[in-house]
């Protein structure tokens, strides 16, 4: 083949792949296709190999807890006595937390449905450009789009596109990742950005008046319809008035180790929408931190 | 028993593909079973392999389809006009086809970025697009002397 039938025939190529890509990009079937078969498929070989490497985890450390046994049996004994000490003190303040939970009667959210999922990967091959991780739950297991990925320490993102059984979580570390947050105690309102892996996210558009400080816990506000009110989302890390714009520039990190994720939370909307008026005599699922454990009668 | 052989060989590589990406975010491990099928001809293999492969990378990449498409028709086109200058089997050609591979992989993301509104980092990239160079001679080598299992009925005949 000449020099020039392979320019004319690579040009004849790059028109073709500048068709498809314009038509795919409005009718969305070819990543739908890539998203269904090879996403699925990675899931598919991900998923035994992640339980056979659990398994073989957990036998490794049986073995090392019947080797360490005797040593760690005395410690722990140890510990639980420091423990049972600290309940003791601490709980005429647990049983003062469940009173007074249960006279304000804080409503639970009901349109968010908790599912538990595995992470199999982080990014995977050259067009894994957004910081993300690989979880094995698909659209028909409860991991739909937009679907708020968290942990029992935070949020962690969101799903970004899904096969029937896997799906691609956006990290809050992307750049192209957008929360509506407040500050948990001033209560100052701001949208959380992130800025890539290893760098720390950014909150923009936070009044010069409001009273927020390094330290601060930042919540999801609700506003953004995408994620539950109240799940922490970020710790403030340093707050300086903006030499650019008229809101402060504040830095933060997020609460959740996002490098080193095992095992996720992802909240399905159930669709169930609550009214401020409406009356509810059940008490409301609640999602969030877990309840402290009620204290054994005497 | 060869075909089948073969058909084994390519699933265990397809596999170990998605292993190695899992463990090494980036890398592109299907370009190495790409080299092999333009090496060895094998236009009827490659009639399901390419798409497989392109549908695995679309499918477990973030960006829209058809960077893969792209990088895929790149690396055959540098393949053909390799082939005029030189013997395609070496391991010098495949060290100059990886290094000359850093281009497409870099254009790619960087006309990617702005197409699909993506942050991009040069660094990085710059970064992903060496370590693929590199990896990908280790990997050619690899993968093409495990490949001498299933050609050993044929070379009996």
């Amino acid at each position: 083949m000449s020099f020039r039938r392979i320019l004319v025939l690579a040009g004849i190529l790059l028109i073709l792949f500048l068709g498809m890509y314009t038509w795919n990009q409005r009718t969305r079937m070819l990543d739908d296709l890539a998203a269904n078969v090879g996403l699925e498929l990675t899931g598919a070989v991900l998923a035994p190999l992640r339980a056979l490497q659990d398994s073989t985890r957990e036998f490794w450390q049986r073995y090392f807890d019947l080797v360490n046994v005797r040593e760690e049996n005395r410690r722990l004994k140890t510990r639980l006595e420091d423990l049972e000490a600290r309940l003791e003190a601490h709980g005429e303040s647990l049983a003062e937390l469940e009173r007074l939970r249960q006279l304000v009667d804080l409503p639970g959210d009901p349109g968010w449905k908790p599912v538990g999922a595995r992470v199999l990967a982080g990014r995977m091959g050259p067009n894994a450009v957004l910081s993300s991780i690989v979880i094995n739950r698909g659209y028909v297991t409860g991991g739909r789009p937009n679907t708020p990925v968290i942990t029992n320490k935070g949020l962690v993102g969101r799903i970004l596109r899904a096969s029937p059984h896997t799906a691609n979580a956006l990290l809050l570390t992307d750049p192209g990742s957008r929360v509506a947050v407040a500050a948990q105690t001033s209560r100052a309102f701001g949208i959380l950005t992130g800025r890539g892996s290893g760098r720390p996210l950014e909150v923009n558009f936070v009044r010069r008046d409001a009273s927020i400080k390094q330290g601060d816990i930042l919540i999801t506000a609700g506003l953004d319809q995408k994620f539950p009110k109240g799940i922490p989302a970020a710790r403030v890390v340093s707050v300086a008035p903006s030499d650019y714009t008229q809101f402060l520039a504040v830095e933060a990190e997020p609460l959740v180790d996002l490098h080193h994720l095992e095992e996720v939370v992802l909240l399905e909307p159930t669709g169930i929408v609550r009214l401020p008026d409406e009356p509810d005599d059940a008490p409301a699922e609640f999602v969030g931190p877990p309840a402290p454990p009620k204290k054994a009668a005497p | 028993m060869s075909g089948m052989r073969d058909l084994c060989w390519w699933l265990v590589f397809a596999m170990t593909a998605v292993v190695m990406q899992a463990l090494f975010p980036g890398l592109d491990v299907f370009v190495a079973g790409l080299l092999i099928l333009l090496q060895e001809r094998d236009y009827k293999n490659m009639l399901w392999l390419v798409p497989l492969f392109i549908l695995l990378q679309e499918g477990m990449g973030t960006r829209l389809f058809g960077g893969t498409v792209l990088l895929y028709m790149t690396t055959a086109v540098f393949f053909r006009l390799g082939q005029w200058l030189f013997e395609v089997e070496s391991f010098l050609f495949v060290v100059l086809l990886s290094a000359a591979l850093i281009v497409p992989y870099y254009a790619l993301d960087w006309l990617m970025a702005p197409l699909q509104n993506l942050a991009f980092n040069m660094d990085d990239t710059l970064d992903k697009c060496l370590f693929q160079a590199l990896f990908l001679p280790c990997a050619w080598r690899a993968f093409t002397l495990t490949r001498r299992w299933t050609k050993n009925d044929e070379a009996a005949a």
